[in-house]
């Protein structure tokens, strides 16, 4: 009994940490511009507008968190085995994660933007400046948080994988649930700001983005103050409910029927989940009814 | 031939007969090769567990950079990352349930992999609908063959459809299911076979490693056959799969024996 307990409490903070991490994980990845919207930015100049958007995408989000988390993972599993205190090995690791991310982030700015030269795009030093450490503050909020969940699952959950393996399968959830979940609402909703609420953009508007704010140009920052009041929290939801329903059907569950009470409770989590899914693209015909008549 | 001279307008996905047998051929070889070392069986459970996630990649709904502008229905991001992720978090449940016997542990994986999607496709279509204010609307289909809703007239002007309609929402399900069970089966498999030579400790994270690139090997190729996005099983491309499960057959076949020949030559 005592051990489901423990496992409730667990999954509850292992739950609150996801959601925590999926947000600062949106956000970071929109104020440095690094999931699939960022083609639009690497695009702008080539179309003729030039701007003062940051441009980090060497990769797409999954395998960036992939890596930042499981060096984290790896380090502070590093430190774990030399019999460092859990808090400050987790820390130690997520700060040399954090930097590598800073690395990666600089070379990926003056490397792709430095490319667009023939198109007249500048490349702002005062942007690296003071773009690249925020988006290393959120870095290091996603990859802490993940790496606490990471710990909790392999030393009081008991999960046979180990702290580093752990980060690469949680890692890479979090940059798909992060860009799955966000990316729409930056790329559409924010650097389509000047296009119509409620349709898709245009395909001949590519390129198009907004580059102005109320007042000069507009800043990357800007788009992470932005996003974080929808596609942050959304993304946030969106991990926190993968880890938190995946460990607690296991927990509460996994001890009925041999086994295959967590294999039901999941599948039931599913079908409810397919049910709202139905009801809301129902919802959404009704309500905002069709663009033409067929 | 050069990429310029090849016939214009020729279809990407067509099966290939020729090539298609040649690999299926040195795939059999490499099978051939692993019951002459005494690791055959394991490793045609290797093979099956790759066509299965090689099959439920194609099921995923992914939009890729459109989608992430709602000019293209699906998930606005990679085919082999999302598929990847999806898999590895069934991999995840596969592997905690793996002292519960392989029915569990597979079953347990294939749920996993499943609820990552539905919970990731249920956000993607509240964010289109509530953040942005754009209904779900497929680009490839005159009507959802499950829920009987005509798309055309959802579709906004100008783009191939956005969000996640009903079936491409299954699809990505289905997509999970196959890809969580295919991952777990192959972790499994190594699993056994690790654990009968080594301590327990490093049977786990070796399979559990070798569990995770194999998937993401799989995973690439799948996506190299999809060529950018896919909305779901309805789409044109789906049909493309059986290439992809042969590549996969060849490719985990290859993997998979020198993953079982790491120990068993030792």
């Amino acid at each position: 009994m005592q051990e489901i307990i423990i496992g409730i409490g667990v999954t509850a903070l292992a739950g609150a940490l996801a959601a925590v991490a999926g947000a600062a994980e949106d956000t970071e990845s929109n104020i440095g511009s690094q999931g699939d919207p960022n083609s639009q930015v690497q695009l702008a100049p080539q179309m003729g507008y030039t701007h003062r958007i940051y441009n980090k995408a060497v990769s797409g989000e999954p395998p960036a968190y992939t890596l930042w988390v499981t060096l984290a993972c790896g380090v502070a599993w590093a430190f774990l085995m030399m019999g460092m205190n859990a808090i400050l090995a987790i820390v130690l690791g997520t700060v040399l994660a954090t930097i590598v991310q800073g690395v990666y982030a600089t070379t990926a700015y003056l490397g792709r933007t430095a490319s667009l030269s023939k198109f007249g795009q500048p490349v702002f030093t005062d942007v690296l400046k003071s773009v690249t450490t925020v988006t290393m503050g959120h870095a290091f909020v996603a990859i802490f948080t993940t790496v606490v969940i990471c710990y909790l699952l392999a030393t009081v959950i008991g999960h046979p994988f180990s702290l580093p393996l752990l980060g690469i399968v949680w890692g890479l959830a979090l940059g798909a649930a992060g860009s799955a979940t966000g990316n729409p609402y930056y790329g559409k909703e924010r650097q389509y700001q000047n296009q119509k609420f409620g349709a898709g953009v245009p395909i001949s508007a590519s390129g198009n983005i907004v580059r102005y704010a109320e007042a000069g140009q507009r800043s990357s920052i800007d788009n992470g103050f932005f996003t974080a009041k929808f596609g942050g929290p959304a993304s946030g939801l969106c991990f926190g409910l993968i880890v938190f329903f995946e460990l607690w059907r296991t927990v509460l569950f996994e001890h009925y029927l041999a086994g295959w009470g967590a294999v039901i409770a999941g599948a039931v989590i599913i079908i409810i989940f397919m049910v709202i899914d139905r009801y809301v693209e129902k919802w959404a015909r009704e309500n905002y009814g069709p663009y033409t008549e067929a | 031939m050069s990429a310029i001279a090849a016939k214009a307008g020729a279809d990407a996905g067509a099966f290939q007969p020729v090539p298609s047998i040649i690999a299926l051929v040195l795939a059999i070889i490499v099978i051939a090769v692993g019951f002459v070392l005494g690791v055959g069986q394991t490793l045609c459970l290797i093979v099956l567990g790759a066509a299965l996630i090689a099959f439920g990649v194609h099921f995923v709904p992914v939009g890729g950079a459109p989608a992430a502008m709602g000019q293209a229905p699906g998930i606005a991001t990679g085919v082999p990352m999302l598929a990847a992720g999806a898999g590895l978090a069934g991999l995840f449940g596969g592997a905690w349930a793996a002292e519960l016997g392989l029915a569990v542990a597979l079953a347990g994986g294939a749920i996993g992999g499943a609820l990552m999607m539905a919970i990731t496709c249920l956000m993607v279509n509240m964010s289109y609908v509530f953040g942005m204010g754009i209904p779900p609307a497929s680009g490839k289909i005159e009507k959802d063959p499950l829920t009987g809703y005509t798309q055309p007239e959802f579709k906004s002007q100008g783009t191939e459809g956005h969000g996640l309609p009903f079936i491409s929402y299954v699809g990505g399900v289905i997509g999970g299911l196959l890809g969580g069970l295919g991952g777990t089966l192959i972790y499994l498999e190594l699993l056994a076979f690790y654990e009968a030579v080594m301590p327990a400790a490093d049977a786990v994270g070796l399979a559990g490693i070798l569990a995770v690139a194999m998937f993401l090997v799989i995973a690439v190729l799948a996506a190299y056959n999809i060529t950018g996005t896919i909305e779901g099983p309805h789409d044109p491309k789906f049909k493309r799969f059986p290439r992809a499960i042969i590549a996969a057959i060849l490719a985990s076949g290859l993997c998979g024996l020198l993953a079982l020949l790491l120990v068993a030559l030792v």
